[in-house]
């Protein structure tokens, strides 16, 4: 299987795609949290979060999705991402390694879609987010 | 009976016969029958699960999961429409079905479920008792078991303290693979302070996640009432696949 692909005619069933080590930094979230005008402590600072009740500075969801819809851009550039679904089963702290991977679970070569298990594991391998995803690539 | 006769590597074997005599044919006649069942599975049908049942066939198939089969385990329901009869057949898969409800201890693992018990209570209520849900079950021949009880706020061991000991539980999940840090590790202890037998399933609820936990029988077995007759025997070994 090829790093990446340019067509379902190349995608396998159970195939993982390269998985990637987001940039999980509070450099990062306050980054994204000035684009997107979030400014909350619970994204960019440990003891702020930390009064909030958290363990620490958690990485926003739609970041979180935005590293798995990445991962498939990485894999298929000529992909449409369809649909992430995603499950946030713990928080994906930041300023902590983490690992994004995909594997491929169902193809519809009809529709040219594919359907990818993703998941977000921290350094222990905990599932802290896992869900879906659904991409249409070209014939 | 008819014998016949096989080259198998180095050995002879003679399959059907009475006399067996090389080494691989005593070890294959001392051979019992295992099955192992990942007792703890969700699909499309529960809110939180994004699997669909063929995907979970493909996937054992194509990843050659050591697992026979699995039972679906939807959240606060019983499946009775579904029909995965055809599904099994083609991939030669045992697909068994179960629930998981909620109780003041947390989560619960319902094998053997029928109409009689699904009468008894509503399985969509969250705060069922326990004990009210094991009684039900040995009345319709059922069986109840805690699921991930090492889990914060969903296992049973978080509501020890204010509820104490249930009464009637003999089995409780001691492998589950979604468990993070050492939930496990609490779930065995406690299933060994209190005498309770360990299973295992992998809570997968998504396609690759599949068989990362299981129970292994010393047993064959293709039913529901089957796996209930199995639990009960209280012959049966927690296994983990994680990696």
């Amino acid at each position: 299987m090829p790093d990446t692909v340019s067509n379902i005619g190349e995608v396998e069933f159970g195939s993982e795609l390269p998985s990637f080590a987001p940039d999980t930094s509070t450099d990062n979230t306050k980054r994204f949290g000035k684009y997107v005008g979030w400014d909350s402590p619970r994204f960019t600072d440990h003891e702020g979060a930390r009064k909030e009740g958290l363990p620490g500075a958690i990485v926003p969801g739609v970041l979180s999705q935005g590293f798995l819809g990445a991962m498939i851009h990485r894999w298929a550039p000529d992909a449409e991402i369809i649909a992430i679904d995603t499950v946030f089963r713990a928080p994906v702290l930041a300023d902590a390694p983490h690992t994004i991977t995909g594997t491929v679970t169902d193809i519809d070569e009809d529709e040219g879609t594919v359907e990818i298990d993703i998941t977000i594991t921290n350094e222990a391998g905990e599932n802290r987010v896992f869900g879906t995803a659904t991409a249409k690539l070209p014939k | 009976m008819r014998t016949a006769r096989r080259a198998v590597g180095d050995f002879d074997v003679r399959i059907g016969g009475r006399s067996v005599e090389t080494p691989l044919g005593k070890q294959l006649q001392k051979a019992k029958p295992t099955v192992i069942l990942d007792l703890h599975t969700h699909s499309i049908k529960s809110d939180d699960g994004r699997a669909k049942v063929q995907n979970y066939c493909q996937w054992i198939r194509a990843k050659s999961v050591p697992i026979d089969g699995f039972v679906l385990t939807e959240h606060r329901q019983f499946d009775f429409e579904s029909d995965y009869s055809e599904l099994a057949s083609k991939f030669g898969i045992t697909i068994l079905k179960g629930a998981e409800v909620e109780t003041e201890y947390g989560h619960v693992l319902v094998f053997g479920v029928n109409e009689g018990l699904y009468d008894e209570f509503d399985f969509t209520t969250i705060g069922l008792s326990l004990e009210n849900v094991i009684e039900k079950c040995e009345k319709h021949g059922a069986l109840a078991a805690p699921c991930h009880p090492g889990r914060p706020r969903v296992g049973m061991v978080a509501h020890l303290e204010e509820h104490g000991i249930p009464n009637g539980v003999r089995i409780v999940e001691t492998k589950n693979g979604g468990s993070r840090g050492n939930e496990d590790d609490v779930a065995a202890k406690m299933a060994e302070d209190l005498g309770y037998l360990g299973i295992g399933g992998s809570d997968s609820h998504i396609v690759s996640h599949i068989g990362r936990c299981a129970t292994r029988f010393p047993t064959t077995l293709a039913t529901e009432g089957e796996l209930v007759e199995a639990l009960k025997a209280e012959e049966f070994e927690a296994i983990s696949n994680k990696h």
